[in-house]
């Protein structure tokens, strides 16, 4: 439980050290017997606001269902995936193809990438 | 960069820096009100703020860790909305108030009301940030902000009694008007403690790539940067004490202050006091339009940087184009913007806390610091400013209110 929560609000970067997001969940895996494991790391900002308040995660769900990406769904890193964990936690994966910048290309394709000079 | 031409860059950073609308409006109004008896305000708050920046450049040379990092993962992200809202919401006042000075340095100089100036301004802010050359634009700012020097020479050639300005970083009772004496003690402090300026300067340290290195660099560039900065501060509320206060005249106009120039120096004073608010706001504003974006980026883990184009760090952006929008948009409605940087000034020393505590509990944590975790002394000057600076704050602004 207690490696669970030390990585927790860790900074996560892709394989090119590009900026990915925060932990905001880990997934354990309960097995009889033996110590939890850390079976996924989650990127997902939905997964986030369930942990500042359950009121506001569902306030967000409504709000997203009218506006935002429609691929925008919870990243979840398998723990073969990390590379290194050091000041931030690397993982095997190229950012740009996960759903963890699914509001980052949001924003660029409909508000930043209209602005010229973008 | 040579460690030497880097302290010097820091120096002319924080004495150019140093001054912005907040301490420029609550340095004026405290000279005005109450002569010299307020600089041991300057002085404790120029205490508090060295030991904070050194802090967060020491936190991101060891720790590579900017602030809102550490924050977020020491405390996790319930906890972490606390400071990341508190700041946010009194970094877009001050940044309005920032843009408020700017408009009023124009509104000085051409006689158009500020109002007008607000989207300009802002828009100007958002162009510089959005053209990512920012790097070049803080120097150069820092090296314009150079012109509001000429406060200690208004000062100086006002005959200040410097024996008096030393006797007065005692802190004494106020002989009249206590109320108004703790509200303006608490905006003096809150405006030198701005939270901005320790998130900034964490920020740039990681992106300068800072290592254990330059632990002495950093106490240089926050000692002696932010010494001098206050030195100038100090200068203002000298100025204004000499020229308003021996009067008998209340500053509760902008478009007064610049008589403190004016009266010692001439047409020369009241231009160079045109040029000091207006750089030193514009300055500042592009700083912390910045740092707002800083802190949400860094607090969410999205991609940042000072010179990243726009469309490679898409929510960072929108941050601080919005940010910048907005602050204008407040200033344009009509908002008085001496009494609003006063009230965001007090305002910042209120929610000093909520910042100043978790920095100091990360401060502590050899797991982040290792063995450079903080002196007591260092714990014990920013506990006791920001304490002070709260409860006074607490007594202060409903008072205030109260009697406005």
């Amino acid at each position: 439980m207690q490696v669970g929560q030390a990585l927790l609000d860790q900074q996560v970067i892709d394989r090119n050290c590009e900026q990915m997001g925060k932990v905001d969940g880990v997934v354990l895996e309960l097995g009889k017997g033996k110590p939890p494991r850390v079976f996924t790391l989650v990127i997902g900002g939905g997964t986030a606001a369930r942990r500042v308040h359950p009121g506001f995660a569902r306030w967000l769900v409504r709000w997203r269902r009218q506006w935002g990406p429609k691929d925008d769904h919870p990243l979840e890193i398998p723990w073969s995936k990390v590379l290194k964990i050091g000041v931030d936690i690397k993982v095997d994966l190229e950012a740009e193809h996960t759903p963890a910048l699914a509001w980052e290309h949001w924003v660029r394709r409909h508000i930043i990438g209209r602005i010229p000079g973008a | 960069m040579s460690k030497l031409l880097e302290i010097a860059l820091g120096l002319v950073t924080g004495i150019g820096g140093f001054l912005e609308a907040g301490s420029l409006a609550t340095s004026a109004q405290a000279g005005a009100s109450f002569g010299l008896q307020l600089v041991w305000a300057i002085a404790l708050g120029v205490i508090c703020i060295a030991f904070l920046v050194e802090m967060a450049g020491r936190l991101a040379a060891v720790s590579k860790h900017t602030l809102p990092d550490a924050m977020r993962e020491r405390f996790g992200i319930r906890f972490f909305t606390i400071p990341l809202v508190a700041v946010v919401l009194v970094s877009f006042l001050v940044l309005a108030s920032e843009i408020g000075g700017v408009a009023l340095a124009l509104q000085l100089a051409t006689g158009i009301r500020f109002q007008w100036w607000a989207p300009v301004v802002a828009i100007a802010v958002w162009l510089l940030l959005w053209a990512h050359n920012f790097g070049l634009v803080e120097k150069g700012a820092s090296l314009l902000g150079l012109v509001t020097l000429v406060f200690v020479v208004g000062a100086l050639k006002l005959h200040t009694p410097l024996s008096q300005v030393a006797a007065d970083l005692v802190p004494t009772l106020p002989k009249e008007e206590p109320a108004k004496y703790w509200f303006t003690a608490v905006s003096i402090i809150g405006a030198s403690v701005s939270p901005y300026l320790f998130y900034f300067y964490s920020a740039g340290a990681i992106e300068d790539e800072w290592d254990e290195s330059y632990l002495g660099v950093n106490r240089m560039v926050a000692g002696l940067g932010m010494g001098f900065g206050g030195a100038v501060a100090i200068a203002v509320l000298a100025a204004a004490a000499m020229v308003f206060h021996t009067r008998g005249i209340q500053v509760d106009q902008y478009e007064q202050i610049p008589l403190m120039l004016a009266q010692p120096l001439g047409w020369w004073g009241f231009i160079l006091f045109v040029a000091s608010l207006g750089i030193a706001c514009f300055g500042a504003a592009l700083e912390i339009a910045l740092q707002i974006a800083y802190l949400v980026a860094q607090g969410f883990g999205w991609k940042w940087g000072e010179n990243i184009k726009p469309g490679q760090a898409a929510r960072f952006s929108l941050t601080y184009t919005v940010a910048a929008l907005l602050a204008g948009l407040l200033i344009f409605t009509g908002i008085d913007p001496l009494k609003l940087t006063i009230f965001s000034m007090a305002l910042t020393a209120l929610s000093l806390q909520v910042t100043v505590v978790p920095l100091l509990i990360i401060m502590n944590d050899r797991e982040y610091l290792g063995d450079n975790v903080n002196h007591w002394v260092a714990n014990a000057a920013v506990l006791f400013v920001s304490v002070l600076a709260c409860i006074v704050a607490l007594v202060a602004i409903p008072l205030q209110l109260l009697g406005s």
